[in-house]
C-alpha cells in the first residue's frame, strides 16, 4: 500500500517536471500552486526560468551591435521574495554612445477561484530614470503580487560597446531551477571564457561553431556559439567578514584578446598577465601621461629643494600632491581627467592622482611603477582580463623592496593601502610593459598596544591612567575614524561602552601626522568596576579592555574568512593592591596557539610586593584565514573572552591576624 | 556710466570684504567651539510674485571646520519637470586662507533623483554641489535662485537644525508685492538676539552668533530647540491647484475637495467581493477588522511620486489592479473599501517615525509625511489603520505613528487630534528564564512576552528564517558565550497584539571563576538601559518619549558541588522617572535554586535640565544593580 503511494506520487512530480513550458507566457497553475521550493526550504523566491540570448547582430546602415535577450520567470513564495519582482536595469553611456533597453513585457501569474490569471504590467508602469552621467536605468515592478505569484518578464538590451560583454552570472542568491544561457560570438571578436574558479559549483559551456550571417552575399565567417543548459542551480551562500560575496558565485567573465575585422590586421588586446598589463599600460596612455611634468616642475623643484635622500623626496611628493589634489571618489586605472588637470583642478580619480603620483617621483629620479589592481568588489583578479583591475597605484622600487603608495588615503602612509585596494596582488609595470606581481595585503603587523595603572580608591572606585599607542593600519584606522572630530563628541565616543566612567587630561599625539604611531592618555574613574560582596573585593582589571564577545557566531563557515590585516593587540596592567587587603585568589596564565603560529593569545599574570601585572595579547598573523580554520578560530576567541571575564578576588586582612599573610606567603 | 561704474566699485568692495571674512583662521572661539561647520552668512530671499509664482534666492557661505560637516554644506537645490525650475547655481569654495581654490558653474553640478532607493520612482531631482575636500577648514559660497509655481510651501527661516553647528549670521527676508495674506509662528527665538521686521504682507528676521548645538542624550529632538519661523499664505497653489485656507478647518476641506475625493470609486466586482467577506460580520468593528486583513493580503507598499501624485492618492481601482501603493494609495484604498460597507473612516496625515513630531495643531500648512487611517464610531475609542504593512495587528500603530498630533482630513474641514500613545505599563516586557548551571556551561529555557511598543518591535522575528532566527538571537544575547538553539517557538496573538517566543538552548560556562570561587552575574537577560555619561553642564530637559516595564525572573540552578557563599541584598528603588525592584533569595522548594527578581519601570516624561543628574543616577543604578552578583564556593 505505502509503496504504491509513493510511486503515484513520484509518477505525478515527474509528470508536473515534463510539462514545464518554458515560453514566454506559457506559465502553469502547477507552479503558482507551488507552496515552497522542493529541495531549499528557506527560499523565498526562485528563478524558475532564465534565459540569455547574446548575438551580434549586423545592419547594413547602422553596423555591428551586440544584442542581449533576457527572459526571467520567477516564483515568489512569500513576501519576503516580494524583491525579486522590483527590477532595475541599467544602461551604460558614454559621451557619444549608450545601451538601450527594448521591449519590456511583463506579467504576474496568480490562481482566482481555482483560475490562473494573469495581470500586464503597463507601459506607464516602466520608468527611465537618469542615475548618474555614465548611466540610465530602467525601473519596474510587477503588479498584483500575491504569496505564490509568479510573475514573467523579457526584455532586449542592444549595446554599441561591441567589446565589452557584460559576466554572465550562472548563480544567484536564490535558487534557479532552470537556465539556457547561449552566447554568439563572430569571430571578428576574439573573446574567451573564464569560468570562475572560486566559485563551488561547476557548470559545463557547450562550445561549436556556425556560420554568421552578416545579410550580405559572401556569407562565409563564422561564429562561436557557447551553451549553457542547467537544471536545479542552488542559491549563492550568504555569511559574515566575507571579502565578496560574489567573488564565490558561478559566472562566466569574457575577456576579449584580439579584434579581427574583415580586410583589417589583427588587433591583439590580451592573452596573459604580461599582455593585460601591457595593453592597459598603452591604451590607458601611461607612456604619455608619466612622461608629462612640464606643468609641475616648478612647484616639484620647490617642494624638493634641500631633500636630499630618496626617502626624504618621496615623502615630501606624496604629501604634496595629498595635500594639493582630491580624490573625487571615482576609480579607475585610467586617468580620467589627465594628469594636468587633475593637477590644475586639484580633484580626480584614482588613475589621475596616483600617475600624477609616479610621474612626480619618476621626475625626482625615483624608480616608480604602476601596479594595476581590484578592488575588493570587483572581485579577485584570477584570469588575465582588463576587466579583472580597475584601479592605479604606485610602486616604487628600493633595491630588492616594493613600497607602495595610493595618495588618493589622505591618512595612508607610504606602504599602507586603503581597504579597497587591500585585495590579494596587483600587477607592477616596469619598463616598456613588462610586469610582474606584487603582493598587497600587508605582510607587516599593525598593533595597538594599552598600558593601564590601576588602583581602587577608598570609596571602592577605580582610578587609572591610560596610554595607548597605536601603530601601522590601527593608527590608520583611528584616523580615517576620528580625525578632526570635536573635543566633546570624541569624549562621548570614548566614554561609551566603558561603564560609569569619567575620562579627564585627554591627550592625543601625532593625530595628523600620517605614518608616526598614535599616542592616546587620559586619566579615568570608574564607579561600578568592583564587586564587593561580603568581605571580599572582586575585580577584573582589564576593565574596558576585556574581549567581551566572540565575533564568530554562526557554526559553519563556507568562505574564507577575511580579518583584513595581521594585527596584534597587546594590554598590559599593573594593579595596586589596595592597602589593608589581600589576594584571596588570581586567575591562572594562560597561553594558547592556533595553527602553530597564525593566532596566538596570552595571559599572563604575576605579583612582585602589593602590584599585581597582567599581561594579555591578542597575535593574529595572518590577513585572511581558511574556512577550514573556522573552528580552529571561534575556539580560540572562545577561550580569550573567558580568560578575559575572569577576576581577581581581593579580602580584608584581619588587623590583628597579621601573619597570616606572612606564614601564606612564605609557603 | 557714473553709475555703473559706482556700482562695480560697490561689487569689488563687497568682494574684498567677503573674501577676507572667508578665512576661516580667524573665526571666534564662540563659533568654534564643539562645530563641526559654521553658518558664516546665509540670506534667503522669497519673492511671491503671484499665488503660483514664487522665487526663492539664496545665498549661504559655510565653513566646514572637519569632515563631520561636510553634510552642512547643503549646496543644492531641488526641481523636478514642470513645477520648480533652477534658475542659477553657482559655487566657489575658499581654503582656510581665504584664496578662492575652486568655482562652480550651473552647469559642474551634480544631478540625481532626490529620493532614495525606497522609492520606485520619482520625478523630483536634485542638482547638488559634488566638492572633494582636500584639507580642513575650508569654506563654501553657494549662490542659487529657484523658480517655482508651487507656493503652499513657504521655506521657513531656520538657520540651524543640526547639532554641532553654529551660526555667526543668517538673514530671511520675504517679499510679497502682491499683498497676498500670509500667516507666520515663532518658535524658540526667546533665547537668542533677533532683528526682525515684519509688516502685515512682508517679514524679515536676522539672527547673529548663534553658538552650536551639542548633542545631548534623552534630550527631545534638536528641531523643537532650535529657532524656527514657519511661513504660510492664505491663498496659494499646489502644482497648479489653487486654494484658500487660514486655518486647519479650511486647510483640510481644500485637501479633501482637491486631492481626496472622488478617488476612492471601486468596481462593483470588488464591492460584491467585500460584501461576501462581510457577511457572517456582525459588528461594523468586526467587518472593518476582515477587511483591513484582507486588504493586507491584497497589496505591498510600493512609492511612485509622479507630479500631483506626490500629493494625491492613486485611484482606488488602480490600487484594487495592482495590487500595490503608497501610503496614500493604500489609505485611500481602504478608505474606500469601508466605505463599501457603510463604513465612515478619514484620510489621517502625519509624521511619521519614532520621534513623534506633531502636525502643528495651532499653524494651518502643508505638513506631514505619511498617511493612515481614522475609523470612528465603531468602538469606544477610534480605531486606527497603518495601512502600508502587510503583518501589522487591526487598530495597532507602534511608535512609527503613537501618540502625536496628526490632521483628518474630512469632507466638512480639516480636524487636528492626536493618535493612542502607548503608556509606560501597556509596553511590557515579561520574562521566565529557567537555567540549569553546571561546572563549565548552562541549559536554559526562555518564556518571553512582550506587549504594547515591545510587541511591534519584536514580532518580526517570528516570520524570518531559522538561520535568520539563530543570527538575531545569538546578537540578543551576546553576553552568552558558545550558545546553541535547541528549539525556538512562538505564539502571535494579533487579538492583544501580545507576542510570546519560548526559546531552549544551551551554551559555555555562564559565571566567571575566581580561584575556587564562581561570581554568578545575576543578570542572565541585560537591561535594555545603557550607562549615561556625566555631563555638570546638562542644557536640555530630559525627556522620555515612551515609558517601559521589564519585568524578569531568572531560576538558576547552582553548579553541583558548591554552595551560596554570598547574596546581594533585595533593593527598591522609586523616583520620579521611575522604580527598580531586585531580589535574590533561594527557592523554598529547592535550595539549590537562586531565584531573582528583577523589575524595571521607566516613566513617560518631560523634566527640566537641572533633573538630569537624578535621572542618570537611577538608570545607572537600574545598570549597576542589576549586574550583582551571587558567590558561590566549592564545597570543602
Amino acid at each position: 500500500m505505502r509503496l504504491k503511494f509513493y510511486l503515484i506520487a513520484f509518477l505525478l512530480v515527474g509528470g508536473a517536471m515534463q510539462a514545464q513550458n518554458y515560453k514566454f507566457g506559457k506559465v502553469s497553475k502547477e507552479e503558482v500552486e507551488e507552496t515552497e521550493h522542493p529541495t531549499n526550504k528557506d527560499a523565498d523566491a526562485a528563478i524558475l526560468y532564465k534565459k540569455q540570448y547574446s548575438f551580434y547582430d549586423y545592419n547594413s546602415t547602422t553596423g555591428l551591435s551586440l544584442v542581449t535577450r533576457y527572459h526571467y520567470r520567477i516564483k515568489l513564495y512569500n513576501e519576503d521574495g516580494f524583491d525579486w519582482a522590483t527590477v532595475q536595469l541599467d544602461e551604460y553611456k558614454s559621451s557619444n554612445d549608450e545601451e538601450k533597453i527594448y521591449g519590456v513585457k511583463g506579467y504576474t501569474y496568480n490562481i482566482l477561484d481555482g483560475k490562473l490569471v494573469d495581470e500586464k504590467l503597463r507601459k506607464d508602469e516602466i520608468f527611465d530614470e537618469e542615475i548618474s552621467k555614465y548611466r540610465d536605468a530602467i525601473k519596474f515592478t510587477m503588479p498584483s503580487l500575491q504569496a505564490g505569484s509568479v510573475v514573467e518578464y523579457e526584455y532586449e538590451k542592444r549595446s554599441p560597446f561591441l567589446t565589452s560583454l557584460d559576466d554572465t552570472e550562472l548563480q544567484a542568491t536564490i535558487p534557479i531551477k532552470m537556465m539556457e544561457v547561449k552566447v554568439e560570438i563572430p569571430e571578428f571578436f576574439g573573446f574567451v571564457s573564464h569560468y570562475n574558479q572560486l566559485a563551488s559549483l561547476f557548470i559545463p559551456i557547450d562550445k561549436t561553431s556556425e556560420p554568421f550571417n552578416m545579410h550580405t552575399q559572401s556569407n562565409d565567417y563564422l561564429q562561436t556559439v557557447y551553451t549553457i543548459t542547467k537544471e536545479n542551480i542552488p542559491a549563492l551562500k550568504e555569511e559574515v567578514y566575507v571579502d565578496y560575496l560574489y567573488n564565490y558565485a558561478a559566472r562566466i567573465k569574457w575577456e576579449l584578446q584580439y579584434t579581427k575585422f574583415p580586410n583589417q590586421p589583427m588587433d591583439y588586446f590580451s592573452h596573459s598577465w604580461e599582455d593585460v598589463s601591457k595593453s592597459i599600460y598603452d591604451d590607458g596612455g601611461y607612456a604619455t601621461e608619466l612622461r608629462r611634468s612640464n606643468f609641475f616642475k616648478d612647484d616639484v623643484d620647490a617642494v624638493l629643494d634641500g631633500a636630499s635622500s630618496a626617502e626624504e623626496k618621496l615623502v615630501r611628493i606624496y604629501n604634496f600632491i595629498k595635500s594639493k589634489v582630491a580624490w573625487n571618489d571615482y576609480i579607475g586605472y585610467t586617468a580620467e581627467n589627465g594628469i594636468k588637470k587633475a593637477y590644475k583642478e586639484g580633484s580626480g580619480n584614482t588613475g589621475d592622482i596616483n600617475l600624477l603620483l609616479i610621474a612626480m617621483l619618476r621626475y625626482a629620479g625615483l624608480e616608480a611603477h604602476p601596479v594595476l589592481l581590484s578592488t575588493k568588489s570587483n572581485g579577485v583578479p584570477v584570469f588575465p582580463t582588463r576587466s579583472g583591475f580597475n584601479y592605479v597605484i604606485a610602486g616604487i622600487q628600493f633595491g630588492e623592496q616594493t613600497l607602495l603608495l595610493d595618495a588618493t588615503d589622505k591618512n595612508a602612509a607610504p606602504g599602507e593601502l586603503p581597504e579597497r585596494a587591500r585585495n590579494w596582488q596587483g600587477r607592477i609595470i616596469k619598463d616598456e610593459g613588462k610586469s610582474d606581481w606584487v603582493y598587497l595585503l600587508p605582510t607587516y603587523k599593525s598593533k595597538e598596544l594599552n598600558y593601564m595603572n590601576l588602583q581602587i580608591t577608598e570609596d571602592l572606585k577605580l582610578k587609572g591612567k591610560y596610554t595607548g599607542i597605536y601603530e601601522k593600519l590601527v593608527a590608520k584606522n583611528f584616523r580615517d575614524k576620528y580625525k578632526g572630530i570635536n573635543e566633546e563628541s570624541y569624549l562621548e565616543l570614548l566614554q561609551e561602552g566603558k561603564g560609569d566612567i569619567l575620562i579627564s587630561e585627554l591627550t592625543k599625539e601625532n593625530e595628523n601626522a600620517i605614518g608616526q604611531n598614535v599616542k592616546e592618555v587620559y586619566q579615568f574613574e570608574i564607579n561600578n568596576g568592583i564587586e564587593a560582596i561580603g568581605d571580599k573585593l572582586y575585580v577584573n582589571p582589564l576593565l574596558f579592555l576585556s574581549e567581551k564577545e566572540n565575533p564568530f557566531k554562526a557554526e559553519e563557515r563556507t568562505y574564507p574568512i577575511y580579518l583584513n590585516y595581521p594585527v596584534e593587540y597587546a594590554s598590559t596592567i599593573n594593579f595596586m593592591i589596595p592597602k589593608g587587603y589581600k589576594i584571596e585568589s588570581l586567575p591562572e596564565s594562560a597561553m594558547v596557539n592556533m595553527n602553530d603560529e597564525d593566532a596566538k593569545f596570552k595571559y599572563l599574570i604575576t605579583q612582585s610586593s602589593n602590584f599585581l601585572r597582567l599581561e594579555t595579547s591578542i597575535d593574529l598573523n595572518k590577513s585572511v584565514f581558511s574556512a577550514n580554520d573556522y573552528e580552529h578560530l571561534k575556539n580560540f576567541f572562545d577561550e580569550i573572552v573567558s580568560k578575559h571575564s575572569e577576576a581577581i578576588v581581593l579580602s580584608k586582612i584581619e588587623e590583628d591576624n597579621g601573619s597570616t599573610e606572612l606564614t601564606e606567603g612564605r609557603r | 556710466m557714473k553709475s555703473f561704474l559706482v556700482s562695480v566699485m560697490l561689487l569689488s568692495g563687497i568682494l574684498c570684504f567677503a573674501q577676507e571674512s572667508y578665512q576661516s583662521i580667524i573665526l571666534k572661539k564662540e563659533l568654534t567651539e564643539h562645530a563641526n561647520a559654521v553658518l558664516r552668512d546665509e540670506n534667503i530671499l522669497v519673492e511671491v510674485e503671484d499665488v503660483d509664482k514664487m522665487t526663492v534666492t539664496t545665498r549661504r557661505v559655510v565653513t566646514v571646520l572637519n569632515k563631520y560637516g561636510n553634510g552642512f554644506v547643503r549646496a543644492y537645490d531641488f526641481y523636478d519637470d514642470g513645477d520648480a525650475k533652477i534658475k542659477s547655481q553657482s559655487a566657489y569654495v575658499y581654503n582656510k586662507m581665504g584664496n578662492e581654490i575652486k568655482k562652480y558653474k550651473q552647469r559642474d553640478f551634480k544631478d540625481q533623483s532626490a529620493v532614495g532607493s525606497s522609492n520606485l520612482y520619482s520625478d523630483n531631482r536634485v542638482s547638488y554641489l559634488d566638492y572633494s575636500p582636500m584639507s580642513y577648514p575650508y569654506t563654501v559660497v553657494y549662490e542659487s535662485e529657484v523658480q517655482m509655481s508651487t507656493t503652499v510651501f513657504i521655506q521657513p527661516f531656520q538657520p540651524v537644525d543640526a547639532y554641532y553647528v553654529s551660526v555667526e549670521s543668517s538673514e530671511y527676508q520675504l517679499k510679497n508685492p502682491n499683498h497676498i495674506p500670509l500667516r507666520y509662528l515663532e518658535s524658540n527665538l526667546d533665547s537668542i538676539q533677533v532683528e526682525k521686521n515684519n509688516t502685515d504682507f512682508e517679514i524679515s528676521y536676522a539672527v547673529k552668533n548663534i553658538p552650536a548645538y551639542k548633542y545631548e542624550p534623552y534630550s527631545p529632538q534638536i528641531s523643537e530647540l532650535t529657532p524656527k519661523v514657519k511661513v504660510a499664505l492664505d491663498k496659494f497653489s499646489l502644482m497648479g491647484v489653487e486654494g484658500t485656507a487660514n486655518n486647519w478647518k479650511e486647510f483640510g476641506k481644500w485637501q479633501y475637495e482637491n486631492l481626496i475625493e472622488g478617488r476612492d470609486e471601486l468596481y462593483s466586482s470588488t464591492k460584491a467581493e467585500i460584501t461576501a467577506l462581510v457577511k457572517d460580520a456582525e459588528t461594523d468593528y468586526q467587518k472593518a477588522k476582515l477587511i483591513y486583513e484582507y486588504m493586507q493580503g491584497k497589496t505591498r507598499y510600493i512609492s511612485v511620486q509622479l507630479g500631483i501624485g506626490g500629493w494625491e492618492p492613486i485611484l482606488a481601482t488602480e490600487v484594487d489592479r495592482v495590487g500595490y501603493g503608497d501610503c496614500k494609495g493604500l489609505t485611500n484604498y481602504m478608505k474606500a473599501l469601508l466605505a463599501s460597507q457603510g463604513i465612515k473612516s478619514n484620510y489621517a496625515v502625519v509624521y511619521a517615525g519614532d520621534e513623534q513630531k506633531d502636525i502643528d495643531p495651532k499653524f494651518a500648512s502643508m505638513q506631514g509625511n505619511h498617511v493612515i487611517l481614522n475609523v470612528p464610531g465603531i468602538a469606544e475609542e477610534d480605531v486606527w489603520l497603518e495601512c502600508t504593512s502587510q503583518s501589522l495587528p487591526f487598530n495597532y500603530l507602534g511608535d512609527f505613528t503613537d501618540n502625536r498630533h496628526v490632521l483628518l482630513i474630512k469632507e466638512d474641514g480639516g480636524e487636528i487630534v492626536k493618535t493612542p500613545n502607548y503608556e509606560c505599563d501597556i509596553n511590557l516586557e515579561e520574562t521566565l528564564c529557567e537555567i540549569d548551571l553546571s561546572e563549565d556551561a548552562f541549559t536554559a529555557n526562555i518564556k518571553k512576552q512582550s506587549k504594547g511598543i515591545p510587541y511591534g518591535n519584536n514580532y518580526h522575528i517570528q516570520g524570518q528564517k531559522d538561520k535568520d532566527k539563530n543570527i538575531y538571537y545569538k546578537e540578543v544575547f551576546g553576553n552568552l558565550q558558545g550558545i546553541h538553539f535547541d528549539h525556538l517557538s512562538f505564539e502571535n496573538d494579533k487579538e492583544q497584539a501580545s507576542f510570546s517566543e519560548e526559546l531552549e538552548f544551551t551554551g559555555k560556562k555562564f559565571y566567571t571563576t575566581a580561584g575556587n570561587r564562581i561570581l554568578l552575574p545575576l543578570n542572565f537577560i541585560e537591561p535594555e538601559i545603557d550607562m549615561v555619561s556625566r555631563d555638570e553642564d546638562r542644557h536640555d530637559p530630559v525627556e522620555i518619549l515612551r515609558g517601559f516595564t521589564n519585568k524578569d525572573q531568572f531560576n538558576f540552578k547552582i553548579p553541583e558541588g558548591y554552595a551560596v557563599e554570598a547574596l546581594p541584598e533585595a533593593i527598591s528603588i522609586e523616583t520620579d522617572f521611575g522604580s527598580f525592584k531586585f531580589s535574590v533569595e533561594s527557592s523554598k522548594d529547592d535550595p539549590d535554586v537562586l531565584v531573582v527578581k528583577r523589575s524595571v519601570s521607566v516613566n513617560q516624561g518631560h523634566w527640566p535640565a537641572d533633573k538630569f543628574g537624578d535621572f542618570r543616577e537611577f538608570l545607572n543604578k537600574i545598570n549597576m544593580l542589576s549586574n550583582q552578583k551571587a558567590v558561590l564556593v566549592k564545597n570543602s
